[in-house]
């Protein structure tokens, strides 16, 4: 999986910006002009001798913050001003996170309950499990830092401390070590210990893996508070089938225990969103992995709902705050104010004059490329200091455009285009020329202009074509397909749900669906299982046959119906599985005899399509007459049941009309469904926002 | 209690009601040592796993009624566990592969090798074979197909197959020119018409002419459903007085209806709405081509003589999609979207004719 593990290395590479502060004097690199790999850039200086102290290499899972928090702690003996910016500037108190107000006052809200017990004081046990997902730099971990210092409470962490483990009591001449303990097993008892006994010394930790961090990270000294939580961010492996029912019914012991006890402990779960990168499995399936290694693909995502069960997700003892991307304007308040701290601070204390304070541009370009990220957007500013300062040195012109391309190039998150916007940038259909929205900004129309110059006009078809003759139009699919959160195949049934609203005419459905179709079945056997071009095919097809410009009436983007209908479909199937084995079980009871012949003669079809009549009345029948001799079993009155809604339930209202509007209510219901769960969105780019974007925010996104 | 269709079902090639030069040459394909593999094939409802049945009794006697359900688990290639349910005598095994999803290859092979080779033990035997009898033979996998056309020679000592399929029209060629083939037709009005008198008079019932009528013309050509809704009549009014009226299936008064949508009115709004009726359709485990041709069918009945030819082309092509790709609905809307559409412009353009 390609852009994991690019991810993954990416991650362990950071660090390495550490090194190229210290290094970067003595090797001049002549990085200003061209764009160069982010990847060989950084391994190129990671693999330098003159590296900094090396990062310690733990589990794989390591969070990026604790890496960075471990050379911060090591370096502050050597030299204090090489510590990132990330840890010296680590927000102290609620005014320097630029977490949204509102989502802080939620988390505060939460941990006075479950330590006061609300207005009732009984809120108290069900305040057991909170869950922070969003993406990774929104300012989670921090939230629940800065609150812990305010509020007064201590922060258990579980830390999967595979390495020290292994590498202190593994000894290749001895097999197997006697006193091996299971990673799960020592969560499980840390999260006993950590729930039931009260930590004498705050300081010290329970258990060699577990460390009290806010005693470690908070500078005045620890007051032995009462109260302490439990922070799970690094979890144990759950992607493992087996460790992941574990963990669940860890969890479910834990909430059945505490929520007896007096002062329950209760548990922060911090959950970075993980988004699913659309091409991945298309490549996957096409270079012949096949569905065993995408189904594995499919489970390997970790999300809240692998690492929390659904019963306790929609249970009331867990509550789940998301965290949105970090809003630019937020954004830039915060970092011009830790660009103002750090350079008069340097300016009074010590000689750190190698770094350059950063333009306003540059900002402006840190922060649009960091994608809401303000730990990244942190680590680039400082490496764009550092990098200033050499570039400064040589060429005084080059320098603004040469550090704008190489931040850009070192410093872009890969961006993922929240679902939303994905759909709509599609089913828009933006074309060269377009008028602009009414509610768009002087800078937008620019901008669009802009754009526009830089498309090619498409040359002229002959006359025979002429009815697919478009405007160039301004969606880039290349680009789409890259920043996809999802893969081509669950791209389609978006498409499918939302089309309708979009088209005027029948003809412009008709293309569509075709297309669709088309799409869906062009991989056969030509290619292993899918087209690998879907992704393409899909959307410019789509935009090909929508009309231009489309007519904007507030169309709304549903999620597909499709899944819902497959698990009924799914539960039928089951249904008639059951009957037939009634049917093959009765008939032998009936013989008396071992079973006849006659038993297997019916097929599902068979069963589906013809029984269905006879055995409803049947049902009916014995319900009447011979109660419960029959010895119908409930799968029996299961299936038939399920013959009854199909042919009364839903055929009454069909004729009616009200059935549109019914329709469109659960349609409603499906779209608060999507704006809440966002399972694949990026999520919108206002901090403020649960609720969803009008259609007019998408274009400039 | 059980179903008429299956408690008097014939047991005895001799039983059997209507195409006797097919029960003559059974009978003496099964007296003769020399028993090919079978591929029995026909419309459903015509009677071929009947008629299966009678000659595995023709072949090994009376012994292949006894009849014990194994539920047998089988690993895929990806470890994944398949639990299939398999009905076997001690002459005879049935499967029915498609319950056994994508990995109908695995399952084919490892009970054919099985049977293979273990030999009969059963010194009574007439036969020194066993027999394989598949179902929903053309529902399986170009796979399955490849290696069963091995092991069908392989094997043809100990073991012989029957297949049974409702056209041949999916099966590789080779399985075809291996197997001595079987059409076992509709009955005609005729002999259903007997059959149901046969079995009403077992049944001390007196149907009354013209009921019988219906129901053969109703259901046209399919034994079972006729005595199903012979049993369901039966059902409502126990001494069948009255106005008898045949109830159709609820699916297939679903398919008329959506017919009625696409016909009433052709816009997107419309589209959305069939849409959710074929979804309902679907996840009511009704087979997508069954709710493709039964729809098609209504909607021709409605339309104009010049359109159906068109319309009946395009479910066939959709059909061909449906049965390559994978999400089914795609092609059952696209279908009903390209109907719409030739409604439309039919009408759309009469309109502008009158206008010249």
């Amino acid at each position: 999986m390609p852009p994991r593990s690019q991810q993954a290395t990416q991650k362990k590479a950071k660090p390495a910006v550490v090194s190229l502060g210290t290094t970067s004097l003595s090797q001049p690199i002549s990085t200003s002009q061209k764009r160069f790999n982010p990847l060989t850039a950084y391994s190129l200086q990671g693999s330098s001798p003159s590296r900094g102290p090396p990062a310690k290499r733990r589990g794989g899972k390591e969070k990026i913050i604790e890496i960075l928090d471990e050379d911060g702690e090591e370096e502050r003996l050597h030299e204090h001003d090489d510590r990132l910016w990330v840890d010296i500037y680590e927000p102290i108190t609620e005014a320097d996170l630029v977490v949204h107000v509102r989502k802080v006052e939620d988390v505060r809200r939460w941990f006075t309950e479950a330590f006061e017990g609300g207005p009732s004081g009984k809120l108290r046990r069900y305040r057991r499990i909170l869950a922070l997902t969003g993406p990774s730099g929104t300012g989670k971990t921090a939230t629940v830092q800065v609150l812990a210092r305010q509020m007064g409470f201590d922060i258990l962490e579980w830390r999967n401390a595979i390495g020290e483990a292994s590498s202190s009591t593994w000894d290749p001449s001895f097999g197997i070590n006697e006193n091996y303990e299971s990673t799960f097993a020592k969560f499980e008892a840390f999260l006993n210990r950590a729930t039931s006994c009260r930590s004498i010394f705050p300081d010290t930790s329970l258990s060699p893996s577990v460390s009290s961090t806010s005693s470690q990270r908070g500078s005045n000294p620890p007051a032995p508070s009462p109260k302490h939580i439990i922070l799970l961010e690094d979890l144990p492996n759950i992607l493992h089938p087996q460790i992941q029912i574990q963990f669940h019914s860890a969890l479910r012991a834990f909430i059945d225990t505490t929520s007896q006890s007096e002062f329950p402990v209760p548990i922060v779960i911090v959950l970075s969103d993980a988004t699913m990168r659309g091409e991945t499995r298309d490549e996957l399936l096409t270079s012949g992995a096949g569905g065993y290694a995408s189904s594995r693909e499919k489970g390997g995502i970790l999300d809240i709902r692998t690492v929390l069960p659904r019963d306790l997700l929609m249970g009331p003892y867990v509550r789940q705050i998301a965290f949105n991307p970090v809003a630019p304007t937020l954004m830039k308040k915060a970092l011009t104010g830790l660009v103002d701290r750090h350079f008069s601070h340097t300016r009074t204390s010590s000689s750190l004059s190698h770094l350059v304070a950063p333009t306003k541009e540059t900002i402006d370009t840190v922060i649009e490329s960091a994608n809401g990220d303000i730990r990244s957007a942190i680590m680039a500013l400082q490496f764009t200091c550092i990098a200033g300062k050499k570039s400064k040195k040589s060429k005084n012109k080059k320098h603004d455009s040469g550090s704008t391309v190489l931040m850009e190039s070192t410093t872009r998150r890969e961006s993922s285009l929240a679902l939303f916007h994905l759909v709509g940038k599609v089913m828009y259909n933006k074309r060269k020329g377009d008028p602009s929205n009414a509610s768009a900004t002087a800078k937008d129309i620019k901008k669009e202009r802009a754009l526009d110059a830089t498309l090619m006009d498409p040359p002229r078809l002959p006359a025979h074509l002429k009815e697919h003759g478009r405007r160039a139009s301004r969606v880039d699919v290349d680009l789409l397909y890259a920043d996809s959160p999802i893969d081509s195949s669950l791209f389609s049934l978006y498409i499918h749900q939302n089309y309708t609203q979009f088209c005027n005419e029948l003809d412009e459905c008709q293309d569509i669906m075709d297309c669709l179709s088309w799409a869906d079945s062009s991989g056969g056997e030509m290619w292993y299982q899918a087209n690998p071009h879907r992704f393409h095919l899909l959307t410019l097809g789509t935009l090909h046959s929508l009309p231009s410009p489309v007519p904007r009436r507030s169309q709304k983007i549903f999620k597909p119906e499709y899944f819902e209908y497959l698990a009924k479909e799914k539960d039928a199937w089951e249904a008639v599985n059951d009957t037939r084995y009634w049917m093959t079980v009765h008939r032998g009871l009936g013989s008396a005899e071992s079973l006849t012949t006659d038993t297997s003669r019916w097929s599902k079809l068979e069963v589906t399509l013809e029984l269905g009549a006879v055995l409803k009345l049947k049902q009916t029948q014995a319900g009447r007459k011979w109660p419960g001799s029959e010895g119908l079993p409930p799968s029996h009155s299961l299936f038939s049941k399920l013959v009854f809604t199909s042919g009364e339930g839903k055929k009454g209202q069909q004729v009616d009309e009200d059935v549109v509007g019914d329709d469109d209510q659960t349609l409603a219901e499906d779209e608060v469904d999507i704006a809440v769960a966002k399972k694949f969105a990026g999520g919108e780019n206002d901090g403020a926002g649960g609720d969803w974007l009008e259609s007019d925010d998408i274009e400039e996104f | 209690m059980s179903l008429w269709v299956d408690q008097y079902r014939p047991k005895s090639l001799d039983g059997l009601h209507y195409h006797r030069g097919l029960s003559q040459r059974l009978k003496s394909l099964a007296a003769s040592g020399d028993f090919p593999h079978l591929l029995f094939y026909g419309p459903s409802g015509a009677g071929k796993k009947t008629r299966i049945a009678c000659t595995l009794r023709e072949i090994f006697g009376p012994g292949v009624e006894k009849l014990k359900i194994d539920q047998r688990v089988f690993l895929s290639p990806s470890r994944r566990k398949l639990e299939i349910n398999l009905v076997q005598s001690n002459y005879h095994i049935e499967i029915t592969p498609s319950e056994a999803g994508n990995y109908d290859r695995v399952v084919i092979q490892e009970i054919l090798k099985e049977i293979a080779q273990t030999q009969q033990v059963d010194l009574n035997a007439k036969q020194r074979f066993k027999v394989v009898v598949i179902n929903e033979a053309d529902s399986l996998s170009r796979d399955a197909q490849a290696a069963l056309r091995r092991t069908m020679e392989k094997y043809m000592s100990n073991m012989r197959i029957i297949l049974c399929a409702n056209s041949t029209s999916r099966l590789i060629a080779p399985i075809k020119s291996r197997c001595l083939l079987m059409r076992v037709a509709a009955p005609d009005s005729e002999e259903m018409t007997s059959v149901l008198l046969h079995v009403a008079k077992k049944e001390n019932l007196n149907m009354p002419e013209e009921a019988i009528e219906k129901i053969v013309e109703d259901s046209s050509g399919n034994l079972r459903k006729a005595l199903l809704v012979m049993e369901a009549l039966k059902m409502q009014s126990p001494n069948l007085t009255g106005s008898l009226s045949i109830a159709k299936p609820d699916w297939e008064t679903y398919c008329h209806k959506v017919a009625d949508l696409i016909v009433g009115e052709q816009s997107p709004a419309r589209v959305m709405e069939v849409r959710t009726k074929f979804y309902e359709l679907l996840s009511h485990c009704i087979p997508p081509t069954v709710i493709l041709k039964t729809v098609a069918e209504r909607v021709v009945e409605r339309v104009d003589e010049s359109l159906k030819a068109d319309i009946m082309h395009w479910a066939a092509f959709y059909e061909t999609r449906m049965r390559i790709g994978n999400k089914k609905i795609f092609h059952l809307e696209a279908w009903a979207v390209k109907v719409m559409s030739l409604y439309k412009h039919f009408f759309f353009d009469i309109d502008m004719s009158s206008f010249d």
